[in-house]
Parts: C-alpha cells; sequence; structure tokens
C-alpha cells in the first residue's frame, strides 16, 4: 500500500486517528446502525502503519500502556456484574460455559490441523478462540442498554470462557515451554497458580479498596476514579511480576461487587473515561493488523469464524431450554458471542517465553481478529435487538 | 359497550392480586426481566395466575378465590416460592415494595401488548411513571347493590389499608416523606379517586356508567382508576390503595382484614354511607399516606379527630369476632404487630440508616420477600 500522502507528526496521528474513529463512529452509528466499536476497528486497520501509514509504528509505549489500561477496566467492570451465585442456583451455566468453550476449542483445533498448522500452534490458537471479547460484548450491551437474559448469559458466559482461555493458553504456553521435559503435569501446575496468585491479587485489591473508601466516608461520585487507578495499578502490577492481569481485574470487579460498594448509573463504564479509552482500545487493536497477514490468513479465518459460530452457538442452545430459557434465546446467546479477543490477550499476556518462530505462525489471528472485530459486535448487537432486549426509545 | 350484568359470587370470598418488582442484582435497579420470567413461569405448575404488567419490570400475580386466611396464606406463600425460584435460576431479583427506591422512570420499557401501547400513548410519561407496584383485594358480592353498599361504607376505613401497607418512602433517588409515595403517581390519572354516590346497580349502570361511555371517556370498568371499584364480570369489589407489602404473609394479613372489616359493615351495624362521608375523604387519605401510622384522621360521622393508629387498634379489636368466625384471628395478630413495630415504609428507612444507600435498601426488600 503507499505511504499516507502527507507527511503527518508522529506525535499527531493518534489524537487525529482518535477524533476520526469517534466521527465515523458516530455517525455510522447513526445512520447505518453499526455498532461504534466496530467503526473504531475499521478505522483503526485502515490508518496502520502497514496501510496507509498514518498512524506510527507503536509497540509498546504510551499507547499501548492506555490500551491495557482500558482493557483492564472493562474487565474490571464485567467482574462486577458477574453474580457467582448464579453458577450455584442455575449450574447449567456452568455446564453451558464448559460445553461451549471446550466444544470450541476443540472445533477450532480441528480446522487449524485440517489447515497443516503446527501442533503448538493449533492448540494455541483454539485456546484463544475460546474466549469472546468482553471489551465488545460490554460496550455493546452498554450502548444498546439491553436487559434481558441473552444480555446476562452473555456478560457470564464471556467472563467465564475468558477466564477458561487464559488457563488453557497458559497451560499450552507451559507445555511449549516444558515440552523438552514433557512434563504436563508441571505445566498445569504452573498455569493454575499463575491464574490463583493473579486472581488473589485481584481479590486482595477486591478487599483494600472499598474498605478504603469506606474508612474516608466516600461512597459517592469519586469511587469512579479511585477504583480506576486501582485498576490501573492492577494491570501494571501483574503485567510487571508476569502474572496475569485478566483474571486479577476481572478478581478485582467480582471482590468489589461483594463488598458492594454501589456504583451509581453515571459511573458504569467509567463515564466518559471509559469512552474515551475504548475508542483507543479498539483503534489500537485494529491497527496492530497488517493487510499482508490478513491476505494470507483469510480462508483460514474464515474456516475458523464459521467453526468456532457453530461451536458456541450448539453449546449453548444445547442447554437452553433446561437452564431456563427459549430455544431461540439459546441460540440468540451464542450468536452474540461471536466477538473475539484474542490479540488483547495475547498482548496482555505478553507471551515473553514464545519465541518469534511460533507467533509469526499465528497469522491467521490477524485476519480472524480483523473479521470478527467488526462483524463480532454487529453479530452481537443484532441478537439482542432480536431477542428483543434493547432499550429502543422509538418502540416505546 | 354497555356494563356487563354484575355476577353473582359468593359473598366475602376473596382474591389477591399483587405487583411485583424485577430487579437486576448487580446495579438494584429494575429489570426489564417480564418475558424472560414468564417464560420460565409458563413451563412450571403455577397456582393462581401471572400476567405481564405495562413495564417489563413488572410481574401481576394473582390467587385464586379463596375463604379463609389458612388458604389464601398457603397459596401466597407457594406462589411466592416459585417466584423466588425461578428468579433464582435467571439471576432476576423478586420483591414486593410500592415503588422502587431509584429507578428512573423514562429508562422503563413498555410491554409489548396492544393494551399497554396504547394505554402508553394516551398517558405518555405517566405509564411509565405509573412502575410502581400494588396490592389489590377482592372481596366477592352477592349482587352489584352489595357492592356498592360495601364500596361506600369502606371509604372511611381506605386511610388503615393505605398505612397499613404503605412501603414506598423513596421514589425516584429520593426520600419523598410519604409512606406511600406510590399513591401519588396513581392521583395523576384523570379518572382516580373515588366512586360517585350511587347505592343501586341499576342507577349506577344507567345513571353513571352508560353517561360516561356517552362522553367517550371510558370504554369498560378498566378505565377508571378509582380507590375502590365495582368488578362486575368477577362479582366483586376491588380494592386497590395498598402498596404491594415487602412479605406475602403481609400481603394476606391485609387481605383478611378487608374481609373481617366488610363482615361487619354487612351486619349493617354503622350508619349508611353518605356523600358527606367524602367532605374529609382526601384529607385522610392524604394523612395516611404522607404520615402513615402517625396520621390523623378526621371521623366522616363525627368529624372528631383521631390518631390513625388508636383507630386502627380500636378497629382491629371491634371486629375481633368476625375474624373469629372467619378463621383469620392470625390475620389480626400480623396487624397488631405492623402497629407495634411500624410498617414496611418504616422498616425500609431503618434499612437506609443502616447502610447508607438506596441499593442497600432494595438488597434488603429482597431477602424480606424470599422470607430469609
Amino acid at each position: 500500500m503507499p505511504d499516507f500522502p502527507l507527511p503527518i507528526h508522529p506525535d499527531l496521528a493518534w489524537p487525529f486517528a482518535l477524533a476520526l474513529a469517534w466521527i465515523i463512529g458516530e455517525f455510522a452509528h447513526r445512520l447505518i446502525r453499526i455498532p461504534r466499536i466496530s467503526s473504531y476497528g475499521i478505522v483503526g486497520f485502515l490508518l496502520a502503519t502497514g496501510q496507509s501509514g498514518f498512524l506510527p509504528q507503536s509497540h509498546g509505549g504510551p499507547v499501548m500502556l492506555l490500551a491495557n489500561i482500558a482493557f483492564g477496566l472493562i474487565l474490571f467492570e464485567l467482574g462486577y456484574r458477574i453474580n457467582l451465585r448464579w453458577l450455584r442456583t442455575n449450574p447449567w451455566l456452568g455446564v453451558t460455559s464448559l460445553i461451549e468453550s471446550s466444544a470450541t476449542f476443540s472445533v477450532v483445533y480441528l480446522v487449524a490441523l485440517w489447515f497443516d498448522m503446527p501442533f503448538i500452534s493449533s492448540l494455541l490458537l483454539s485456546s484463544l478462540a475460546m474466549a469472546t471479547s468482553p471489551a465488545a460484548v460490554l460496550r455493546v450491551v452498554n450502548e444498546q442498554r439491553s436487559s434481558g437474559q441473552v444480555t446476562e448469559r452473555i456478560l457470564h458466559l464471556s467472563a467465564f470462557n475468558c477466564v477458561l482461555a487464559v488457563f488453557t493458553f497458559k497451560v499450552v504456553v507451559g507445555l511449549w515451554v516444558f515440552q523438552s521435559t514433557g512434563d504436563i503435569l508441571h505445566a498445569l501446575w504452573n498455569s493454575l497458580i499463575v491464574l490463583l496468585v493473579s486472581a488473589s491479587f485481584g481479590g486482595l485489591f477486591g478487599v483494600a479498596v472499598p474498605g478504603l473508601l469506606a474508612r474516608i466516608g466516600n461512597t459517592g461520585r469519586d469511587a469512579t476514579v479511585a477504583f480506576a487507578i486501582a485498576v490501573i495499578i492492577l494491570v501494571a502490577l501483574t503485567h510487571t511480576l508476569m502474572f496475569s492481569p485478566v483474571p486479577a481485574a476481572l478478581a478485582f470487579g467480582l471482590m468489589a461487587r461483594h463488598r458492594r460498594v454501589a456504583f451509581s448509573q453515571a459511573q458504569q463504564n467509567f463515564g466518559a473515561l471509559g469512552n474515551l479509552l475504548t475508542v483507543l482500545l479498539f483503534v489500537f487493536m485494529a491497527a496492530t493488523l497488517e493487510w499482508q497477514m490478513v491476505k494470507d490468513g483469510f480462508w483460514l479465518a474464515l474456516a475458523l469464524m464459521a467453526a468456532r459460530f457453530a461451536a458456541k452457538t450448539v453449546g449453548v442452545v444445547a442447554f437452553a431450554r433446561v437452564s431456563g430459557i427459549t430455544w431461540r434465546k439459546g441460540f440468540l446467546t451464542g450468536m452474540a458471542l461471536t466477538p473475539l479477543s484474542a490479540f488483547v490477550i495475547l498482548l496482555l499476556e505478553q507471551t515473553r517465553h514464545l519465541g518469534i518462530g511460533l507467533m509469526d505462525q499465528l497469522t491467521v489471528l490477524a485476519a480472524t481478529t480483523l473479521l470478527l472485530e467488526v462483524i463480532g459486535p454487529i453479530a452481537t448487537q443484532w441478537a439482542l435487538v432480536w431477542a428483543k432486549e434493547v432499550h429502543n426509545i422509538r418502540d416505546n | 359497550m354497555p356494563l356487563e350484568p354484575f355476577k353473582t359470587s359468593q359473598s366475602l370470598t376473596l382474591g389477591v392480586e399483587l405487583e411485583l418488582q424485577l430487579v437486576n442484582l448487580t446495579d438494584f435497579d429494575l429489570a426489564a426481566a417480564s418475558p424472560d420470567m414468564l417464560h420460565l413461569l409458563g413451563r412450571t405448575d403455577f397456582p393462581g395466575n401471572v400476567t405481564p404488567e405495562v413495564t417489563e419490570s413488572m410481574i401481576e400475580i394473582n390467587t385464586d378465590i379463596h375463604t379463609n386466611h389458612t388458604e389464601l396464606s398457603a397459596q401466597l406463600q407457594h406462589i411466592r416460592d416459585i417466584l423466588v425460584l425461578a428468579g433464582d435460576k435467571l439471576n432476576v431479583g423478586v420483591c414486593g415494595g410500592g415503588a422502587h427506591p431509584f429507578q428512573k422512570w423514562f429508562e422503563r420499557k413498555i410491554f409489548p401488548k396492544p393494551r399497554f401501547k396504547e394505554v402508553s400513548a394516551l398517558y405518555g410519561y405517566l405509564s411509565k411513571q405509573f412502575t410502581v407496584f400494588g396490592q389489590h383485594v377482592h372481596i366477592g358480592c352477592r349482587s352489584g347493590d352489595e357492592a356498592l353498599f360495601l364500596l361506600h361504607s369502606l371509604n372511611r376505613y381506605i386511610p388503615h389499608f393505605i398505612a397499613l401497607s404503605a412501603s414506598s418512602p423513596y421514589y425516584q433517588g429520593v426520600d419523598t416523606l410519604f409512606n406511600s409515595a406510590r399513591l401519588n403517581s396513581v392521583f395523576a390519572f384523570p379518572l382516580s379517586g373515588r366512586a360517585p354516590l350511587i347505592l343501586n346497580w341499576a342507577e349506577f349502570e344507567r345513571h353513571y356508567f352508560a353517561k360516561m361511555e356517552h362522553t367517550g371517556v371510558v370504554k369498560s370498568m378498566k378505565d377508571f382508576y378509582w380507590d375502590i371499584r365495582p368488578k362486575p364480570e368477577y362479582g366483586t369489589i376491588e380494592l386497590r390503595v395498598c402498596d404491594t407489602p415487602l412479605t406475602v404473609e403481609r400481603a394476606a394479613a391485609l387481605a383478611c382484614y378487608l374481609q373481617a372489616l366488610c363482615r361487619h359493615l354487612l351486619s349493617r351495624a354503622e350508619a349508611p354511607p353518605a356523600e358527606d362521608d367524602y367532605l374529609v375523604y382526601n384529607y385522610n387519605r392524604f394523612q395516611a399516606c404522607r404520615f402513615g401510622l402517625d396520621g390523623t384522621l378526621v371521623h366522616p360521622k363525627s368529624h372528631e379527630t383521631l390518631l390513625l393508629r388508636e383507630d386502627i387498634l380500636t378497629t382491629l379489636r371491634h371486629i375481633e369476632p368476625h375474624a373469629e368466625a372467619l378463621g383469620s384471628l392470625v390475620a389480626l395478630e400480623h396487624l397488631y404487630q405492623v402497629i407495634d413495630e411500624g410498617n414496611d415504609a418504616s422498616y425500609l428507612r431503618r434499612k437506609y440508616a443502616d447502610v447508607g444507600s438506596l441499593e442497600g435498601v432494595v438488597d434488603a426488600a429482597l431477602n424480606r420477600f424470599r422470607g430469609a
């Protein structure tokens, strides 16, 4: 692709990219009812270094840090919305989660093998494919102000399958690291420890921050800022100590929920701060992709998407009735789980152990991510619309 | 369409309808969960009946027709248990209370049913502001005349039911200082208030309903939002002033109080209702809404000032023989306790003082409904 026609000062590129993404996001949302984050993704991809070259190369650096923080905030909010008691009162929810996740893993693995991907790469790919993007799901739910069983279930299922994905991913990495010794048990154990320690970091924050707030006698608006700062510290800390920020931020949210310093409506999403960082996060994620990679992995990506969609949908539909909803809502729940967040997890979970070669074999992810980053939120949105769970002022 | 003939019912039979709140367990706001709840409940063997209400965060249940407290109370508890179980399965909270403490009316969704859409189009924001939750009690009457007699004889006791059931002190995020803020929403409707004093059913039909129908203002009895209204198709009168209490046990007690009171009134021991009784009606009703059990009343006949609390106690003692005959002394016991400990509104205010947030108040209401 040609270089961007006008030379842009690197310091100016990001602010303008954000403005452009936001404007296009608003227009597309109003004109053709596309979720805003889908537009952010398209803009990010087009402006990336590899494409128009508008955005400077930025691996690491402040933008990536901000993207990590944005994702941390989203995970925190998701954790805050998870009711663990629900797993006990409706065990079929847990079963649904395990089945849809493992079905996705298996099906994607088979497709990857079919396309002659190497063993470890196939496993890594399959584990990442398990996760539904919490960011996409939460943003669409908030944007549509939806409420109902499909909404509740996709929030819970995406939180669960994210944790399962991180766990499996760690196991596979562990397996690869220990492949020389062939010690699967050791790999399992290691991953479990990482997961548990990370989650306890989050749990600790979840006790300490509300405690601190109660101490200050502050349960009002400023709680948002306090939680945001705590999330930033938590993400930085777990990242630096080579633990896992995903379960940490989730556990933080979960614990904060059960310690109940109640959020008011305005503070959901971390308000304007959350909205701003979301633009950045989605532009950034798509900007890491290169056209060449997307083109190379296109057909495999398409096959993966279809397989993943089928696995998730069948996995959820199978337990729809017994878990208390209609077949139809079951199908829509499965469909709404389409968004994929592999790259964020990959970035967050800094695969420092991974060799460069291995990463290259995962190019197929580029295409899958791009497709699903644009199509995924649209699928989620329409699933919610068809489930009649969105709040549409015009209907009233 | 002319008013249908008044169906004859067995005198003093009773039935209860409760409008209940569906709550999101994360932020404790109302949740548009009624379609999912109705689907799930439709698959169970539900005692009584469950129906959608005007917004999707409400659900209405009603009992079968009963004759005594034991049956009514047992069925309400059974219904409660099924609702709680369904809520648990769907991660939805179910609770009583006359109003949600902090929901914003403009965020409510109207349930997709033609009548609700029409009501919504006619009343605009009133219909969403009408996301309030009441208990309706039906008492069977042998004839339209008996119904109208009871309906008007009860005028002086309306404040009792308001004060005993009041459970909506908080509304739209603030302490309204009322015990029942819910009724203020009901009064906003043009056809709310009291029925005209006509004691003969034929006359009511010809001289009132037919004329009103002719004006085009109403089509059926459903269009009247009176505090008590006759329900000819059931052969009952329907008391509509009660907030939904926080527990089904209280709902049963209130219903049986009304039943015993009606038995007392039917013994014709009191002076018959007169138009002048209604001179103090709105004032008394306001006192009960605002101050609950601490309100003061003006007696419609003697014009003496009474403490509401005292008046209820006197009445409870007075109708004990009737309650005994109906087998509902337990209900009166329950109400003595309410007088002693305060109504649900004061319970919710105490909870707010304890936990310091309206979310905590909803949480307390959820737990109380479960019977935990």
